[in-house]
Formats: structure tokens, sequence, C-alpha cells
């Protein structure tokens, strides 16, 4: 497939050469395998056209909204310009990283160091852990839709976090970070790498934040890596600006007897678009995608999953609610894929659609492709309304409708977030999703 | 007059060996109780009587009127006069009650021989007014949506269709509450003949109370370890399990 | 409208539905003239040429040819659709193909060269043996004019016209010209244009106001028309408060020179009026089966198609609805089997138009050996609609290890007042099952059988007696081969 793409055209929009050698010049101190990799992502990002009405991995996504106009590599910000709030949970350790750069953090316990735990930027992780780092940084391959955006965040990934857990570690709090892009325009490009080896047990939790209500740009990825019996939970709760464009990539790969969950809260943004891939690669692997949306205004919230069963003896489940408000749009595209010989897989999917307003618009693509038989595969998709006897049953105790539907609401979310382990982090997303219901719609 | 023996067999699941060499003879008209704790091996014995798949006899032999039934497939068995009533029977989607048992039914009968309409829905509603299954039951996806009660009625209503010179039953009282047992006993009783050779394989002792075995073998650990008459029943519900361990078994 | 992919081609066919109320219909039934003697050779590939030819053998008016031509310009635009489709679709030769025969160039096989697997399924399905013959490619001719004429004078004494496509377009241009090619416009898809050319056969219903047509309408005795079928063109049109049947194909394995059929179906179903469409398909396997069809209801009416598909290479069939009048219903009952070297990749499209239209889809799958079976469904509720629900369900049944399946669903809603729910699973009969069966004494074919049997039992209880009891027969049949 040849496409014209010139420097100046719409198909790179800010991301100019000129951007990437600057980008490329600041990071010249780490090692020269990772520069390599950059460059020829830069080359590929180049190369590839932006997504097309007739990509099947696109559908029903508003293509025009993907501009990429407008934006910068931001200058260095302070803690105090960022006015970071602190989540008020206990941690074990926390992160905060804004406009690609490290800011400040709150180390992990020196016990932990001792035993092997690594909560490090991801710059440090590559001078310090280059072996380590190289076999597993943006090893797997995206192959949902966002190529073309995965390039773009591996050329101009500046910094990230890395977490470490050795062998048989088991965390009793979770570990924070913190992404934050800052000033009008705002490119930034998030990297979360986790790796947990035979045994551990871990919760990390990612929060991206705009600091202002500034247009931003976030292209960002995560990658869970779960050896053999670890248990990794992860969550993303993610509120950039209302004027934000953002794209999201996740790979979880799942080994014998690991047990993987992870939670996305969507809040933000003015159009998003989150891909996760989760692969069972070996017998007793087992994977919980969980995602909960709330979109209002004129939100669009793309999410595109892939659960690929590659072993026998593997499950997975997923669970991704949205509630649509006012003129919002999602688009749920999920696949599950079972290998031929993947026997005995059972592979559940769910994707429940709250329609609160008469101009929301959801998009369900949930879709199997199955070719070992011994299996048990269901997917279901649903899109309605508040349910009529429930809001009425409150109604007849004196709770006027609008208050019974937003505890309807907060009920349907529910289903999602009682499946974390952690009351302080549930209730901590809880508040986040109720203090968007307070933004009057469409406010900037 | 037919016989099924049960010689020194031993039945594995995977590596592990559950059934440990056991032994018995049963005879037409002869009813055989066998008791014992949960995990002894009890249903494992009924199924790799019946030629379950997951379960491999690993050395010994059953043996029905002389001639030994595991070289034959499950249907080849049953066709042979073996019925196992299952302790979880399995739902079918789709298929009728009637369907089923007449297809069953059908395939007892001679290459080319049909079977009779008429005769077969009269013997099937005979059997099912016994058994005080609602008639409208038979136009139903077999224990389909079923409570406890009645897949295990259902069980007795194939019983009774298929006329089987052995029954082995699988823990038939589990989960049935006093009245659905009664009727299940009074359908076995009813079936009782001097052509039907029964295993009743139980945790409990009140099935008993119904239907009064002529013998009683205790099992443990994977073997016969006391056979008695129906007195022996009430010995163990007088005593427990554990009172097995510590004397029967030996040291 | 810009958004509109290819395989949805939402909007189409909802604009260019023509609002005008069907009014002055000539209720006189026409002639149907059942042999057509040519002695042209229109050859093989696809041209200009061809399609002037068909046209002029069939005397049709200068506006049909037009509408040929127009057509066969879009069919060489259009791209085959492998972004979406299967690649197998590349390996159809369109040149190699005839596109026009007349009857008297139909090939023949002996009864010798007939397969034994072919004439093992006529005995187990009961076949009668005049019929073998026939479907079987030995004769072309099948002798059924005494059949079909007695159904045609008794619906004709209710004003139903019954005729094919030729003559329907010559004798009824006022009836039928009004809906054709407007459910299905001729660019919206590659296979559609292509039949839109070349069309031949098929049947053109027109069932006056209130007319309920008692016996089911059967295009089996039509077969012998040109081509086997090849390119039929279908248009059902019930009035207001009429209601219809309509049957086509058989359980029979159908023999057919040609590797590719492109049918294309229309149904319109005024105010109130009920179209019933059944399809039992079982194409040889060499068979490229690529159908369009769709229905447009109106107000109260209510459009159900009931699908089955067992034979032909690959077939690609998504039956669909446009709810178009307010508390219009729509149904899809989809059941099929593929075997080794076979892909079946059906669904439905349920397009909303309207307040308080329901929808409804169950689709059933069975893959045995190597077979595949896809289900596409597309379900579209726009925007400021109220009270629209819609229902899916589907199901695949694996039975061997290699055996495939694959789900790829759309659904859209727009608003909080509809409601759609969508489900699917994929199993396979369980061990449990099987042992369960085979200890009541059947083999293990027998249980896979019965298991088979009763997981489409819901839906075959939908097709008329015959065709159900000769579908559990067929069954019964791969489900022999399936177990080793």
């Amino acid at each position: 497939m040849s496409s014209s793409v010139t420097t100046t055209s719409s198909a790179t929009g800010s991301f100019t050469p000129e951007l990437f050698a600057a980008h490329l010049a600041s990071v010249s101190h780490l090692p020269a395998w990772w520069l390599d990799r950059k460059r020829e992502a830069w080359a590929r990002f180049m190369a590839l056209p932006l997504p097309k009405r007739t990509d099947e991995s696109w559908r029903f996504a508003t293509l025009t909204g993907l501009k990429l106009e407008g934006y910068a590599l931001p200058p260095a910000v302070t803690v105090a310009e960022l006015g970071h709030a602190p989540i008020g949970i206990a941690k074990a350790g926390k992160l905060v990283l804004a406009n690609n750069r490290f800011v400040t953090q709150e180390a992990i316990s020196a016990e932990l160091v001792q035993r092997g735990v690594i909560f490090e930027t991801l710059q440090n992780a590559l001078l310090k852990h280059g072996d380590l780092v190289k076999s597993h940084l943006l090893a797997q391959p995206v192959k949902q839709g966002s190529e073309k955006f995965s390039a773009l965040h591996t050329a101009l990934l500046g910094d990230g976090a890395f977490v470490y857990l050795p062998k048989g570690v088991e965390l009793a709090e979770p570990l924070a970070v913190f992404h934050y892009a800052a000033g009008a325009g705002a490119a930034i490009f998030p990297h979360t790498l986790i790796i947990a080896e035979q045994g551990a047990k871990a919760t990390v939790v990612d929060f991206f934040r705009s600091a202002d209500e500034g247009a931003h740009f976030a292209c960002g990825r995560n990658d869970l890596y779960a050896s053999h019996g670890a248990q990794l939970t992860y969550v993303a709760a993610q509120t950039w600006s209302r004027e934000t464009l953002s794209f999201q990539s996740n790979a979880t790969v799942a080994r014998r007897d690991a047990r993987v969950q992870s939670l996305n809260l969507h809040l933000g943004g003015r159009q998003s678009r989150h891909e996760s891939h989760s692969q069972l690669q070996a017998p007793g692997a087992h994977s919980e995608m969980l995602a909960l949306t709330v979109a209002h205004g004129s939100q669009e919230f793309d999410q595109r999953t892939l659960q690929i069963h590659q072993a026998p003896h593997t499950s997975s489940n997923l669970l991704y609610k949205n509630a649509l408000l006012d003129s919002a749009k999602t688009i749920f595209s999920g696949l599950i894929v079972v290998d031929p010989d993947a026997q005995k897989t059972d592979a559940y999917q769910s994707n429940r659609n709250l329609m609160l307003s008469d101009d929301a618009e959801a998009n369900s693509l949930p879709g199997l492709e199955i070719q070992a038989n011994d299996v048990r595969c269901t997917h279901g998709a649903t899109s309605s309304r508040i349910d009529a006897e429930q809001e009425f049953y409150l109604q007849a105790r004196g709770v006027p409708k609008d208050d019974a539907d937003e505890l309807l609401t907060f009920g349907f979310f529910e289903e999602v977030l009682s499946k974390l382990d952690n009351a302080p982090l549930h209730d901590a997303l809880v508040d986040l999703i109720k203090l968007k219901f307070k933004k009057p719609a469409g406010a900037s | 007059m037919s016989q099924l023996e049960i010689k020194d067999l031993h039945v594995s699941i995977g590596e592990k060996q559950i059934v440990k060499g056991l032994s018995l003879t049963v005879r037409s008209g002869e009813v055989h109780a066998i008791m014992g704790p949960n995990g002894t091996g009890k249903s494992t014995l009924a199924k790799a009587i019946a030629g379950h798949p997951s379960f491999r006899v690993t050395s010994g032999d059953v043996l029905l009127d002389g001639k030994s039934v595991l070289p034959m497939q499950p249907d080849e068995r049953a066709r042979a006069g073996l019925f196992l009533a299952f302790q979880y029977p399995s739902e079918i989607p789709g298929v009728s009650i009637a369907n089923f048992l007449r297809a069953a039914v059908q395939a007892r009968l001679g290459e080319g021989e049909e079977l009779d309409a008429t005769a077969y829905y009269k013997r099937l509603y005979s059997k099912m007014d016994m058994l005080q299954i609602d008639r409208k039951f038979t136009s139903r996806a077999i224990n389909d949506g079923f409570s406890g009660g009645e897949k295990k009625r259902c069980e007795i209503l194939q019983m009774a269709m298929l006329e089987p010179k052995f029954a082995l039953m699988d823990e038939t009282d589990s989960g049935l509450d006093i009245d659905a047992l009664r009727i299940v006993a009074d359908g076995i009783n009813g079936l009782r003949s001097t052509n039907l050779g029964v295993i009743m394989i139980t945790h409990y002792q009140r099935l008993l109370g119904y239907i009064v075995p002529d013998h009683v073998h205790v099992m443990w650990d994977g073997r016969i370890v006391k056979s008695g008459d129906k007195s022996l029943a009430l010995e163990l519900e007088a005593k427990g399990y554990d009172w097995v361990k510590n004397e029967l078994v030996p040291a | 409208m810009s958004d509109v992919t290819e395989t949805e081609s939402l909007t189409a066919p909802i604009a260019d539905i023509i609002d005008n109320p069907v009014s002055g219909i000539d209720q006189t039934a026409g002639n149907f003239s059942y042999k057509m003697d040519y002695e042209f050779d229109a050859g093989t590939g696809l041209s200009e040429k061809t399609v002037r030819y068909i046209s002029t053998v069939k005397k049709e008016a200068p506006w049909i040819l037009d509408f040929r031509l127009a057509a066969l310009k879009q069919f060489y635009a259009k791209p085959m659709p492998t972004h979406w489709a299967t690649k197998d679709l590349e390996n159809i030769n369109f040149d190699k193909i005839r596109y026009y025969l007349s009857s008297g160039q139909k090939p023949k096989r002996t009864w010798d060269e007939v397969p034994d697997d072919i004439k093992k399924t006529f005995e187990r399905l009961g076949i009668p043996e005049h019929e073998r013959k026939f479907l079987a490619g030995v004769e072309a001719q099948f002798d059924s004019e005494a059949a079909y004429s007695n159904i045609k004078d008794v619906v004709a004494k209710q004003g139903v016209i019954f005729v094919n496509s030729t003559e329907g377009l010559r004798e009824h241009p006022e009836i039928f010209r009004k809906y054709f090619g407007k459910v299905i416009p001729t660019g919206d898809n590659k296979f559609s244009a292509l039949n839109s050319a070349v069309f031949s056969g098929g049947s053109f219903i027109y069932v006056p106001k209130g007319v309920k047509v008692a016996m089911p309408l059967q295009a089996y005795f039509r077969i012998n028309a040109e081509n086997f079928g090849q390119f039929e063109r279908t248009l059902i049109i019930a009035d207001e408060g009429a209601e219809v049947v309509y049957m086509e194909g058989c359980t029979a394995p159908k023999f057919s020179t040609s590797t590719l059929h492109s049918a294309v179906v229309e149904l319109v179903a005024l105010k109130g009026a009920k179209i019933q469409y059944i399809t039992v398909q079982n194409w040889a396997n060499n068979v490229f089966n690529l159908v369009t069809k769709r229905g447009v209801a109106h107000e109260e009416a209510e459009i159900k198609w009931i699908d089955c598909n067992i034979g032909s290479r690959l077939t690609m069939k998504y039956p669909g609805v446009v709810l178009k009048g307010r508390k219009a219903r729509g149904e899809v009952i989809s059941i099929a089997l593929a075997n080794d070297g076979q892909h079946q990749d059906t669904g439905a499209k349920m397009i909303h138009a309207a307040d308080e239209t329901t929808s409804n889809i169950v689709a059933k799958s069975i893959s045995v050996g190597q077979g595949r079976s896809t289900y596409r469904g597309v379900v579209h509720i726009p925007k400021h609609l109220k009270g629209c629900k819609n229902n899916t369900e589907c199901d695949a049944l694996l039975i061997n290890p290699n055996s495939r399946t694959d789900t790829y669903p759309a659904i859209t809603v727009r608003g909080d007042r509809n409601s759609v729910q969508h489900e699917a699973s994929v199993s396979k009969v369980s061990e449990e099952q099987i042992f369960y069966m085979q200890q009541r004494g059947l083999t293990e074919g027998q249980a896979m059988s019965l298991s088979v049997n009763g997981f489409i039992n819901d839906l075959a209880r939908q097709f008329p007696m015959e065709y159900s009891v000769e579908l559990k027969r067929l069954i019964d049949l791969e489900m022999e081969g399936s177990v080793g």
C-alpha cells in the first residue's frame, strides 16, 4: 500500500522530523539499542497512513477527529505548578511524571528494595537494568488498528514507570503512578511496564490526568507480564481534560497459572481509543479484563479488545460497561480467539451499555474466532436504558427521578468496581466518577 | 437367571487408584446395597462398570453372564443389559423424553425391526403414571430445568422402559426430600423382579428403609471391607463410618 | 452517509424506498409460459454482448436492458469485498462461467456418474425415484407442470400473481417496476450488481389487499426453468393485510455445473402484511452461493426469513429487514451446517427506521470435520427512535477438534428508549451427554445425532414439516461421518 506522505501532510501533523530530532537529542544518554528502535519506529510512523473508512478495526470510529495538528513536546513543570492532588490511599510507593519527565516520588521501602523489587522511572531502568527492560519493553506487537500511533509512542517516549517484582514477593499495598499533561497542546507519551516473576503479587495503579483544561495529546502504553503463578492487578484511571485526544494500548501476557486483573476507568478526553490485548500463553492462565466508561457531552470512547487463548486450560473473562449521556458515543469491539490446540478454554465477554439520553450512541462488535471445539465461549452485548421497574420502585419510596437514576447508574458501575479487592482504591475510583457527574455537561 | 460378576476390580482416574480390588457377585432378583463414606470409590465403581471414558480399569474383570464387558463400548454394555441410574443425570436440550427413550428402545430392536409407536406410547404413559410423572413431561427436553426429584424419577422411568438385567443406582437418594424419596423407592420396588439384579450405591441408610436389600456391603478405600444383611446397614447407621475405619479396616 | 461502509449500505435502501401506496393494480393473473425454447448460446464469460443477448432472448422492454447494462458497469467497478470477506472469493473465475443457458443446452451426466454419497442421501431422505434423476442432473426437466398449474390456478382465483421474473416485468410492469431494484439497489454490493445484469428465472409474486394465501408457494417445481437457479431474481409484494409463505430449495443435494450462484430476493410487505420466506439450500460442494436478500416491512407488517444452509462450498447470505413503518417486525431464523471443505458465512441485518419496531435473530450453526461457520450481523437503531427492541441469539456447536466458527456482530443503538440484547455461545457436545446416551444403548453416532438435532430443535420446528423431517435425516447422515 503506497501513501504519499510529506512532512507537512495531516498524516503526521505536528509530529515533524524536526520535533523527533529534538526529542532524540534530549534522550541521547539512553542506550544505543533503544535509540535505534526509536528511529525505526519514527520511520514507521511517517510511512503508515491514518485510519481509513474501510479499515475494519476502525469501524464506527469518527475518523475526522483524529487530527494530529496543534501539539508540541511540552516543557518541564514543577510539582507546585502541577497542583498534584494525592489520591489518599495507602501505597507502597508513588511515582509522579509530568510532560514526559520525572517530577517526584515516594520511594518504596528499603526492605522491598533489598528483596529485589524495582519501582523506578523507565529511563533509570533503561540505564541500570538494560537487559531486563530490553527483553520486555514494547515487545508485544500492536495489531488491533493503532499501529501508527504505537509507532509514534515508541519514537517519542520520554520517560515512564518500570515495576519489577521478583520471585515470590507480595506487596500488601498498591504502587501508584501519576502521568500528567500540562500546558496547552502538550503531547505526552505515558508508559508503564510491569514484570511479575513467579508467584509475585501486587497491585499497580496508573492515574492519567490533565493539569489544566487545555487540549492535550496522550499516546500511551502499558504492558503487563505475569509469570508462573503471579497475581497482578492493574488499575488505570483516566481523567484527561475534555479536549484531549488520547490513544492507549495495553498488552497483557499471562503465563502458567498466572492471574491478571485489569480495570480501566475512562472518564476524560474528547476522543479516546483504548486497545487491550490479553494473551493466555500457558495452561492455568487467567485474565480478567474490566472497564468502566462514563461518557458525557460529545465524548467518544473507542475500546477494542482481544482475548487470545494459545494453550489448553486457560480462561478469560471480560466485562466492559459504558454509561452514555448527552450525545456521547461509545464503540466496543471485542474478539475472543481460540487457537486450534487451546482445548478446554473458558472465555467470556460481556459489553453492557446504559443509555441515559436520547442522543447517545453505543456500538458493539463482540466477536469470536474459535478453532478448538472443547471450549466454552460466550459473549453478550446489551444496550438499554435504566430499568423502569427499578426506577419506579425507588420513586415509590420517595426518591426523585434524577436521584433514582443516579443511584441506579452507580449501581450499574458497582458490578465492575466491586471486583477490586482494595476498598480504599474502590472508593477513590467512585469519587472520581462522582466528580465527573458534578461537572455540567460540555464544560471545557 | 443372570449373573453379574465383579472380579478383583482395580480402577484409576488418571494416575490415581480409586477402586483397589473389589469383588462382588450379583444374581437376578437380588438387591445389593454398597455403602460407604464420600470419596471411597462408590461412584467410580458404578461408572467404571458402565464404561465411562474417564475411568481406567487397570486390572480385574466384570463379567455379565460369563462374558467380559470390559472390551465393550458403553452402549454395547447397555444393550447387553446394564443400566446406570446417574447421580447427576445430563441435560440434553432440545431432545424430548419421548424421543430420547424412543431412540433408546429402538436401538435394542433388531436390524430392520420398527418400533410400534402406539404400543410404545401406551407403555410410556403407564410407566409415567406409575412414577407420578406428569404426561406433559414427554415433550420436555430431558432433564432440562428439572428439579432434583424430577431428574431422579426420570432415571427410574428410563429403567422401567429399558428393562435391564442389572441396574446400578448411583446415589439415587441424594438431594431428594422425603416425598420424592418415597416415589422413587416405590418405582424401584415396582420394578423388582426375578429378572432384575440391583446394586444400590448409597451414603445414607434411609433409602434402604424403603428398598430393603438382600445384601449390604461396606466399602472403604476402594474395596469391600464387610458384608452382611440389612441389619448391617442399621449397625452402620448407629455407629457411623468411623466404626468402619477403626474396626473393619486392616491396619 | 459518508461513514457507511460497503458491508453496511444501511441508508441506501432506506433512502430509495418509494413511499407511494400501491394503487390501481390490475388484478387479473398473467399467463405463465413454462417452456422457453431458445437455440442460441451465450457462451462463457461476461460482457455487454452477453447481457444484450439475454435481454433480446427474453424480448425485454428497453428499460430492463438499460437496467442490466447499468448494473454491468457497477459490477465491473466494484472490488471483491475481501477486506472483510473470505479470500476464497478470489477463486471465482468470472470468465469461465456461463451466464445464460437455454434449456436445450444444460449439461447432463449419467446416473452412474452421480457420486455414491449423493445417492445415499437421496435414499436416506426418501426422495421419490422420479425426482432423484432431476436433482442429480441426470435429467434436465422435471415434469411437475401438473402440480404447478394446480397451485397457480387456485391462487389465481384469489387474484394472486405468481410468475417468473421475465413474465412479471413484461406482463405486469405497473405492479412490479415500482419496487424492482428498490429494496436492493443494483449497487448494494458486487454480487447484487452481477445479478442485476444477468438475472433470469425466479418468482415474481403479487398478493392483493387482504388476501391470505392458504398454501405455501413453492419454487421447487420451477427449478427446471432457466439455469438451475443460477441468477434468480425474486420479488414478492404483499399488499396491505395480505399474507403469503414462500418456499425455495430442498434438503436433497442439488447438482449444478455452474460454480456461481448469485440470487437477489426482494420482499415488500405493505401495511399489516406478512411474508414468510423459507429457504433450504443444499447446493453441491463446488458452488459459490452468494445471495442478497432483503425485505421492507411497512407499518405493522411482518417479514420472517427462515433459512437453512447445508450445501455449497461457500455461502454468503445475510437476510435483512428494513423496518420502515411503525410497529413493523422482522425476524431471521437461521440454521447452518458446515462440513469439510465448506464455509457457511451467514447472518442477518436488521435496520430499524421507525418507532416501536422489533427484530429477532436466532442463528444456530454446526461445524463438522473441518467445516467453518461464520455469523455476521448488523443491528442498527438510529437516533430519535423510541420503543425499538432487538434480540439476537447465536449459538455455534463445534463437533470435531478442527471445526471452526466465527461470530462478528455489529450493533449500533442510539438513544435511551430502545433496547438491544445480543448473546452468542460456542460449545461442543459434552462428553457427559454422549456417555449418558450411550449408557442408554445408543451408539456414539446416534448419540451425536440426537444431541445435534436437539441443538437445532426449536428452530427446525419452524420449518414446514416435510423439511424438518428431512433436515433431521440429513443431520443424522452428516453426524455418522463425524464420529471416528
